[in-house]
């Protein structure tokens, strides 16, 4: 276990410098200039002197530089917020996102799950076409629509929760719950269709045979095995929820991460798509391998050879 | 225990459609979706010269009703080949207020059902590409196993982690020229494959890996080291063994790739890429509809109709998904459970 | 297993909601508004965002002050007004007494010098330089010395850490006045002389000879940075600010400038406090960086940044900063030290972020906020509806000193393979009378703008006289094409048009007239604002969007930018008498004769070439709570937060 573990996070720093230096070039090749703020043209002298003032005037002294400081988690200034650093930007924004992407993974989970249970239990039935109606609605109704009709529902008309700034627990229910919806509807979908398989099997069918009670076939046998692929989708929903959603922060003003990948790629923000990229693609590693330990955990079937 | 170890045999076809046809929702939603769809097709000849047929002075934002808004003859070039407006013209003429009419007083209707058509091919061209490359790659990464495995998961985080927007502007940036000078000065064409490139290029990273996590467990069964004691190929195993297996997930990703490729056009075409305008798409009229949400006024028919139409379609999709699924499925008379 | 999940999962949920500070939030301020996508820098040299000069005149004060109503200039931290020379040349200022900054030093006229050296600074990047370099003696002469120091320091400080130069600062360092010196080091003595012949010298042969050249880079970097910072106060003293002594202020301009006193209400005329240097890089040791910039620490706009022994951020103005949340919030407090502080009535005031701009009216709606300076939502024309029909008093409109116009591509020769059909000014103007502004403005923006004939705003600026410009007339439109020998518009083939995504209705629609008055195929192109703003500034379009918002109280902030070779000049514009006029205008004695020949020179651009058709002038509609006194909507939407009471 202690070697797989090893493994996997060599290999996931090999991922995340593939990731950093792809980027990198992305940077460098993309038209645009990060420097010119509003109307005005930046005459050449004000950009060359920036682009001098940025370590810009040389593209792969800025690449070790970048990445020299990075490693001892100094990300340098932000291009486009001047008076701030990459780093203040994302101490900032990440636990926000963190906290709004794990509430709403687990609402996911807590939704999800049960509705494809029965579902799958009640195949066929009413309840399984209404529960997947509306499981339905939360993943094709744009989620710009539907945070906006909460907002306007819960804010306005019913003035439950507040509308703009941030930091009480009022703040997180809205879009905790806009964020899971997508997240939700897959979680349903294939627990159900994990289930319907495995309640096809002979174990099961072995088992339901022997007498043993439905309720303890469906939740300890059958959904240990139908959670499988649920999980290996977890893996990258975690890392995409809890670096934050653009718009489910534009919608709520959710001050998260999710609108700086956005918009630091808008502005042409070399400094902050490097630290963002560089928080997402190590929370994503990481978030990876955690699955993939879990995995071996949870299926006895699978030896260490997960890779 | 045993999985299903080999694929139908061919003269189950009929046998199937039966199995279908007794899924009522299934059919149901198979009869809802034809029917819609050849409504659109075949009013897509009038549609292709009605939907940016503007009418700024009368319509605008005009609310939904039986009598048409905007009289015949602003839909007819009086002076080109269709002065005359056939009898088919005349009826679909009818239909032109029933949706409302948008912010520069064009006929909801023949917008949605065009950008019905649209958002379709671009949902199901994700979808497609979504599960065709993400089952391979997921696959063949957890039969070969070990290093190849390794890698092809590692280029799979790398993809997922760089930064989309500026992906896409690159893509945008890159092959747009290229792409126009091959289709003779054509922008259009250019910029629908960019789009599925964009969306199609992100969407199979995830299925891939569900893909291999099944898989995964499935290369330890008895019957695939059964297969595979009998000198059977790589393929022939992906095959009859593997696929008739993992089908289920796949399934179920699939239908749910359509709607998020669906929106993604919409957000993409904040960044000019995809459909030009004034061509419509559903995601984009969800997107311009959104204004009817707001605190004064409800011009709820901007955002009512694109998306009832969206949620139906995927409703739709998905019931015939399941249908088809439990149709194939021989294991689908199996005992249900309470 | 599910059990074991599901647990998991509630006591994760609780955990974190429980970790997270229920903080029941700070106590409401006086006065709330909202900014929307939050401030960019709260550096007065180097904003640009009408958001972030909002704060920062509410932060700081200049040597004169805008009127809160008519934002005319009104006597600031100096004596209104000031002593004005007969040949119009020289200002000088007299700070007032009870200037004070918000630690209690009293604002000085260094204080102002310091500011403006700093905007000057290549190191700052300040995007309003030209507001020095146009009108201040010998400014542009520092701004390109300083300039010139930079660029050969650059490189010399790569070159002493072993690196090598590139090609674009090879071609840099060859165009520098000391190139020749720079050259004798890797040349023989008989040698040098050739080179000078050769004013540009071949970038890749420069990078070989530099490669092979045996010289101790770190002692020519060494001597080069000793000369450039011994010449540094010598050349700043040409410049044309005087400080005569602690209260007296001497401005000297090249040449008479009629809105020189609005220009200094501007935040990058803004003083600077003298704690800025603790924060200066090389501080106590250099001037300058190895590079030979003047570089302060950024964060030197923080309230609560102590390197250094570095007080925190202090100002001058009516209020000083207490807090700054990135991308949440802001809260001011009045300055003690302001003059008559204990006279303004809001206290306190809060800046919350909001980017979503239709929640930010749901906020407002739900009375968390009392001002929003925008309401830019799809559905602004309900917006408009409700202020002009008086159903909704607290919604008003205010005509904008901006222009909201499309421009042709008059510059190549050839577009998208095909000869430019817009170098025919005929075909412009074809274009210009085919569309429909009325109904733009009334039937598809209905917000309330005002239809543009003009460039300039007309009748927004006193004394000018805007011309009439052209009228919707598609038949004449339809004659002029055909003049230009296209009688049949097709032959005109694709026309495309560059825009952004905010722009969709409006360029729909104008694209429409197009196709329906002139019977071309019209082509729409949307992309991003930055590829947008590289493919505008390189002429890869034929017509694209454009706006122009005024910088200060004058049409030459609009005209200039036709001006031949003017960085602004995106539509590659050119026309001798134009240019002749504007200049003959800076001329002028008399402001009246002046007017007249700005005016010529626009009829010029909307009546005869049309590089531009100018669409409509912007109303920006704002939301002022019942409550609220002392808040009045102008042109240039700045609000002075000091006038503000709430009658509650």
């Amino acid at each position: 276990m202690i070697r797989f573990a090893t493994g996997r996070l060599l290999g996931g720093a090999i991922t995340i410098f593939s990731v950093y230096t792809l980027t990198f070039l992305m940077v460098i090749a993309i038209p645009g200039n990060p420097f010119q703020q509003s109307q005005h043209s930046l005459p050449a002298e004000v950009e060359q002197a920036l682009r001098a003032r940025y370590n810009m005037d040389n593209n792969w002294l800025y690449f070790w530089d970048f990445l020299g400081d990075a490693v001892t988690l100094d990300f340098g200034p932000s291009f486009t917020y001047n008076d701030w650093t990459c780093n203040q930007i994302i101490a900032d924004a990440l636990p926000v996102s963190m906290l709004i992407g794990f509430l709403a993974i687990i609402l996911a989970v807590l939704i999800g799950v049960p509705i494809g249970v029965y579902g799958a239990v009640k195949r066929g039935s009413w309840v399984d076409s209404a529960s997947l109606g509306v499981i339905l609605l939360g993943i094709s109704i744009p989620p710009f629509v539907t945070g906006s009709i909460l907002l306007l529902l819960f804010g306005v008309t019913m003035k439950v929760l507040p509308i703009g700034g941030w930091g009480t627990v009022a703040h997180l229910p809205l879009p905790a719950l806009t964020l899971s919806l997508p997240f939700a509807a897959y979680i349903a979908r294939l627990m159900r269709v994990g289930m319907l398989d495995d309640l096809q099997n002979d174990f099961i069918r072995t088992a339901i045979a022997k007498g043993v009670s439905s309720h303890l076939v469906i939740w300890k046998h059958a959904f240990k095995v139908a959670f499988l692929p649920v999980l290996s989708f977890l893996g990258p929903a975690c890392a995409q929820a809890m670096t934050g959603s653009f718009v489910v922060e534009k919608v709520f003003g959710v001050p998260g991460l999710g609108q700086h990948f956005v918009n630091a790629a808008l502005n042409r923000d070399a400094g902050l798509v490097l630290s963002t990229v560089l928080a997402f693609s190590t929370l994503l590693v990481l978030f990876n391998i955690a699955i993939d330990l879990l995995y071996t955990k949870l299926d006895p079937r699978i030896s260490g050879a997960a890779g | 225990m045993t999985r299903k170890c080999s694929a139908e045999p061919s003269h189950a076809v009929h046998s199937n459609w039966r199995r279908f046809r007794r899924n009522r929702m299934a059919l149901l939603s198979l009869a809802g979706f034809v029917f819609f769809m050849l409504g659109a097709i075949f009013s897509l000849p009038t549609s292709a010269r009605w939907y940016n047929v503007q009418a700024t002075d009368i319509a605008v934002r005009s609310q939904p009703s039986l009598d048409p808004v905007v009289p015949l003859e602003r839909f007819f070039d009086t002076s080109g080949a269709n002065a005359i407006p056939s009898r088919l013209d005349q009826i679909l003429y009818r239909m032109t207020s029933l949706f409302g009419h948008d912010d520069l007083g064009r006929s909801l209707t023949y917008r949605v059902l065009p950008g019905f058509l649209v958002s379709l091919c671009i949902g199901l061209g994700a979808a497609l590409m979504a599960t065709i490359v993400g089952t391979l790659w997921g696959s063949i990464a957890a039969l070969a196993g070990g290093r190849i495995d390794a890698v092809m998961m590692r280029i799979v985080d790398v993809l997922f982690g760089l930064p989309y927007i500026l992906m896409v502007i690159l893509l945008k940036v890159g092959l747009t020229e290229p792409l126009t000078a091959i289709f003779g000065g054509q922008t259009k064409y250019a910029d629908l494959i960019v789009l599925f490139v964009a969306i199609g290029g992100v969407s199979w990273l995830t299925l891939s890996r569900v893909v291999r996590g099944q898989v995964l467990s499935l290369r330890e069964q008895p019957f695939i080291e059964a297969a595979r004691a009998t000198g059977a190929g790589h393929w022939h195993i992906l095959r009859k063994h593997v696929f008739p297996n993992v089908v289920g997930p796949i399934a179920v990703y699939a239908t749910l790739v359509i709607p998020q490729a669906i929106m993604q056009e919409s957000f993409l075409s904040f960044l000019g890429i995809g459909v030009q305008q004034p061509i419509p798409s559903l995601g984009r009229l969800a997107a311009d509809g959104v204004e009817a949400v707001n605190a004064f006024v409800g011009y709820w028919w901007l955002i009512v109709f694109p998306c009832t139409i969206l949620v139906f379609t995927l409703l739709a999709l998905n019931f015939i998904g399941d249908g088809l699924r439990d149709a194939v499925d021989p294991k689908s008379n199996a005992p249900t459970l309470v | 297993m599910a059990r074991n999940v599901a647990i998991t999962c509630f006591l994760l949920l609780g955990a974190t909601v429980a970790l997270f500070r229920l903080g029941t939030g700070e106590t409401r301020a006086d006065f709330t508004y909202v900014n929307p996508s939050g401030i960019h820098t709260l550096d007065p040299a180097r904003m640009s965002w009408t958001q972030d000069l909002r704060v920062a005149l509410n932060l700081w004060e200049g040597l004169t002050s805008s009127d809160p109503k008519t934002t005319e200039p009104m006597a600031g931290a100096a004596l209104f007004p000031p002593d004005i020379s007969n040949d119009g040349r020289t200002y000088t200022f007299s700070i007032r007494e009870d200037s004070i900054w918000s630690n209690s030093d009293p604002v000085t006229a260094v204080d102002f010098i310091r500011g403006w050296r700093r905007g000057m600074e290549p190191g700052t990047a300040t995007d309003y330089q030209f507001m020095f370099t146009d009108h201040i003696v010998g400014a542009q002469e520092y701004v390109q010395w300083r300039h010139n120091g930079v660029t050969l320091l650059t490189i010399l400080s790569h070159l002493k850490n072993g690196e090598d130069i590139d090609e674009k600062q090879a071609t840099d360092l060859g165009k520098l006045p000391e190139f020749h010196r720079l050259a004798k080091l890797w040349m023989p003595e008989g040698a040098a002389g050739s080179i000078e012949n050769n004013d540009v010298p071949n970038p890749a042969e420069l990078i070989q000879k530099i490669r092979k050249a045996k010289v101790d880079w770190e002692q020519v970097h060494q001597s080069f940075f000793q000369r450039h910072v011994e010449q540094l106060d010598a050349r700043f003293s040409e410049v044309g600010f005087e400080a005569i002594d602690h209260n007296t202020l001497r401005v000297t301009l090249t040449q008479p400038c009629p809105y020189f006193l609005d220009l200094t209400a501007f935040p990058t005329w803004l003083p600077c406090h003298k704690s800025i240097e603790r924060l200066r890089e090389q501080y106590a040791k250099s001037p300058l960086t190895e590079q030979g910039l003047v570089v302060f620490d950024p964060q030197w706009t923080k309230p609560g940044y102590h390197r250094n022994d570095y007080p925190g951020l202090i100002t001058n103005g009516a209020y000083s900063l207490i807090e700054w949340k990135f991308k949440q919030r802001a809260r001011l407090r009045v300055n003690p030290y302001y003059r008559a502080a204990s006279e303004i009535p809001c206290k306190t005031i809060d800046m919350l972020v909001i980017d979503n701009i239709s929640a930010s009216i749901m906020a407002y709606e739900a009375g968390y906020v009392d001002f929003l300076p925008s309401l830019a939502v799809p559905y602004d024309h309900e917006i408009a509806r409700l202020a002009a029909t008086g159903l909704r008093n607290d919604f008003k409109s205010c005509h904008t000193l901006a222009t909201y116009f499309l421009q042709f591509n008059c510059a190549s020769e050839r577009i998208l393979g095909k000869p430019n059909p817009f170098l025919d000014r005929r075909v412009r103007k074809a274009f210009a009378m085919a569309v429909n502004k009325q109904a733009i403005v009334e039937n598809v923006l209905q917000r309330g703008d005002r239809i543009a004939h003009s460039f300039v705003p007309a009748g927004l600026i006193k004394g000018y006289e805007s011309p009439a410009g052209l009228r919707f007339d598609p038949i004449r439109a339809r004659t002029l094409l055909a003049e230009a020998g296209y009688a049949d518009a097709r032959d005109l083939g694709v026309v495309e048009m560059l825009y952004v995504p905010s722009d969709d209705k409006i360029i729909q629609a104008i694209a429409h007239m197009w196709e329906k008055n002139l019977g071309v195929q019209v082509n729409l192109r949307c992309e991003e604002s930055k590829s947008f703003a590289e493919d505008k500034a390189n002429h890869r379009f034929m017509i694209a969007r454009a706006n122009w918002y005024a910088d200060y109280y004058d049409p030459t902030t609009f005209l200039d930018c036709l001006v031949t070779g003017n960085g602004n000049n995106d539509a590659g514009y050119h026309n001798l008498t134009y240019d002749l006029r504007v200049a003959e205008a800076a001329l002028a004695k008399e402001q009246v004769e002046r007017m007249a020949l700005l005016s010529q020179a626009e009829s010029i651009l909307v009546e005869e070439d049309l590089p531009i058709i100018p669409i409509l002038h912007y109303a920006e509609l704002i939301a002022i709570k019942p409550y609220i006194d002392g808040l009045q909507p102008n042109p240039r939407l700045r609000f002075s937060f000091q006038y503000v009471s709430v009658q509650k």
